[in-house]
């Protein structure tokens, strides 16, 4: 039997639904004249089940899982990479210095582009951000240890 | 209609004043660059900009807000025609003949059509937002937790049954974001949902950090830089206006676009997507030259550019009537409402009615600044697609982070953000389409709210839906679209709507 995409699908459906099913465990459904926390969560994780598998038992129709394109996933995992480790570095650096080695950092190494190019837009972008969101519309934004 | 007359000239009172209309013509002017601008939609425009609206008052901030949406569907068409990539979802369609026109030397008056046939549908769709939302708003106030139980489970269905996916997939991701929706308190009993101890998710997941997640950091994370190519065909403004021909072969498809655009706008759902989907098909049965689609058929820009600037406007009238988003966009405009202590729905009109009024009244002068926007600028929109992608999607996640982090300065947020990135790459991957889910998303608390009421109320006698008028109409419509689905999937024939994803995808 060829492994289709649907199959994957539904399969990480039906997994996620017993997963969340484990979790509402102490959560009361209650009745169904006084329905409790758990009820909504329950129903729709039920819902969540039967759709799952109704996925995997027509996946007969949907492509070969070895078909679907990845080729972009290198791109993909780069940016979320370096996404992430700007994130867990915004509140420390604040908001200059973060965004300014973001966007240089996915410039010079997903987009291999020139050093110099790469610094100098990344830092007239930031600084106009910081200007445009700072300053003329006063968002506050993260200053960090170094204190701008 | 004298009422509605006098209320509107209030509204013009309102939306004439120089603070409004100048942030409707900056929501008009960010709306177009964020229809031009491939790979940010007007969701992620309206969630990063979300915050800037903070220090505005109610009309304003709402008249800014829904100058970005309606200004997008004018937007992505420039895009669409010039580069033959959609700046925006709803823009799909118009890729496919704008192109082609634009390749037979008519870039003008493709661009011409789709800006005229915007303002039509736009100027339609108003006025009859403005004749029929205070009446149903009054009508909205007869109904109870039954009525919207089933005008929300209504729409759910709606949504799966109108999808270019399948009613099974469409359903999923439904439930997924109704299953994200219950994270947080639950306001009846104040027991904590799936909130793992992090603070944070005691109040929820946001739709902001979802949207942008799933549509913005999304679609950059599944575009790498070298697959954007395209060469940009640069309109003369002396070429923009169209022939006597291209006059009459886009009337009518400006019709029923409009109108038919106007009415899936109204039924929760991706409308303004679904809308330029169905114009196209539409327009390519009743042609006399269906042959012609995708070589440059003016009705296949005419039709779906009218159709997604009707839907756009149809999505006001539960919003504004109802308090019901019809989708992610509608929502986060709700949203904006509510930061600014105006609630949506049938109390708006009476209790607000500068804020209900000043905006219907902004959307007139918005469609005509669009209008004056569109056609002699393009030359400036031209410039901004030559810049290159690489350059581009740094800046986007930028704003994706400052957006989303800005609404509540809460690093979860943005974690939540990245995350649902991944997922929408993934969902993408596996021909999901993440619309339902953030629709899903957004109308958890309110369906929750509305069905454990009904029970309550019903001392938890199901009846309750059939037993009232409305509600028992709302849940029979219900019933006969779920009997349609199910009759086309057990006779295994490709119905319309999974011929017409084919044609999309071709």
């Amino acid at each position: 039997m060829t492994l289709r995409s649907d199959h994957v699908a539904g399969a990480a459906f039906v997994l996620f639904g017993l997963a969340v099913f484990a979790f509402s465990g102490d959560l009361p459904f209650g009745s169904l004249s006084a329905p409790g926390a758990g009820m909504m969560p329950k129903l729709v994780t039920g819902l969540m089940l039967l759709f799952g598998l109704a996925l995997i038992l027509g996946a007969a129709k949907s492509q070969p899982f070895a078909e679907i394109d990845w080729s972009d996933g290198g791109h993909a995992l780069q940016v979320v990479v370096i996404a992430a480790a700007a994130i867990a570095s915004y509140q420390t650096l604040g908001f200059i210095v973060t965004m300014t080695l973001l966007v240089f950092v996915l410039l010079v190494v997903i987009e291999r582009q020139p050093v110099h190019y790469a610094g100098a837009y990344a830092i007239a972008l930031t600084v106009i951000a910081w200007w445009v969101f700072g300053k003329a519309l006063k968002a506050p934004l993260e200053t960090g240890i170094l204190g701008f | 209609m004298g009422i509605t007359l006098d209320s509107l000239w209030l509204g013009f009172s309102v939306a004439l004043q120089p603070g409004v209309l100048w942030y409707a013509f900056l929501g008009c002017l960010v709306g177009t660059l964020v229809g031009v601008l491939p790979g940010i939609g007007p969701l992620a425009g309206i969630s990063i900009l979300l915050p800037i609206t903070f220090g505005l008052d109610a009309t304003k901030a709402i008249v800014m807000l829904a100058g970005i949406y309606y200004g997008s569907q004018y937007g992505g068409s420039t895009t669409s025609i010039l580069l033959r990539i959609p700046g925006e979802a709803s823009s799909v369609m118009t890729c496919i003949d704008g192109n082609a026109m634009a390749r037979k030397g008519r870039a003008g008056a493709a661009l011409c059509i789709a800006a005229i046939g915007s303002f039509i549908a736009g100027t339609f769709g108003v006025i009859v937002l403005t004749v029929i939302a205070p009446p149903l708003a009054n009508i909205a106030l007869k109904f109870g937790p039954p009525e919207y139980t089933a005008l929300l489970t209504l729409g759910l269905i709606f949504l799966a049954y109108m999808s270019t996916s399948s009613l099974t997939r469409t359903l999923l991701m439904a439930c997924l974001g109704l299953l994200l929706g219950t994270i947080g308190i639950d306001p009846l009993s104040g027991h904590f949902r799936f909130s793992f101890d992090i603070p944070e998710l005691g109040d929820g997941i946001g739709i902001v950090p979802v949207a942008v997640g799933l549509f913005g950091l999304g679609e950059i994370l599944a575009t790498p830089s070298h697959k954007v190519t395209g060469e940009v065909i640069r309109p003369k403004l002396r070429e923009l206006w169209p022939s006597r021909e291209e006059w009459r072969q886009s009337g009518w498809p400006i019709a029923r676009g409009t109108v038919m655009g106007f009415l899936i706008g109204i039924i929760p759902g991706s409308a303004h997507i679904i809308s330029s989907f169905l114009s196209y098909a539409v327009e390519k049965k009743v042609s006399k030259h269906p042959e012609e689609f995708g070589h440059g058929a003016v009705a296949g820009v005419a039709g779906p550019e009218s159709a997604n600037n009707a839907a756009s406007t149809g999505a006001f009238v539960p919003m504004l009537a109802l308090g019901i988003p019809t989708g992610p966009v509608t929502a986060v405009l709700m949203a904006a409402l509510m930061i600014h202590g105006v609630p949506p729905g049938p109390t708006l009109v009476n209790d607000h009615p500068q804020v209900f009024w000043g905006f219907i009244a902004s959307m007139y002068v918005g469609n005509l600044m669009l209008l004056a926007l569109n056609l002699p600028m393009v030359g400036l929109f031209v410039h901004l697609l030559r810049i290159p992608y690489a350059y581009l999607y740094p800046l986007i996640i930028m704003f994706c982070v400052i957006g989303v982090y800005e609404v509540a300065h809460s690093i979860v947020d943005v974690w939540i953000m990245l995350i649902m990135g991944g997922v929408g790459y993934g969902l993408k991957k596996f021909g999901f389409d993440p619309a339902p889910l953030v629709l899903g998303l957004v109308i958890a608390p309110i369906f929750e709210m509305s069905l454990r009421q009904s029970l309550i109320m019903s001392d938890g006698n199901w009846t309750i839906f059939v037993m009232r008028p409305i509600a028992a109409t709302l849940v029979v419509v219900c019933i006969l679209l779920l009997i349609a689905s199910a009759v086309s999937a057990i006779r295994a024939q490709r119905d319309w709507r999974a011929k017409m994803a084919e044609e999309v995808k071709e």
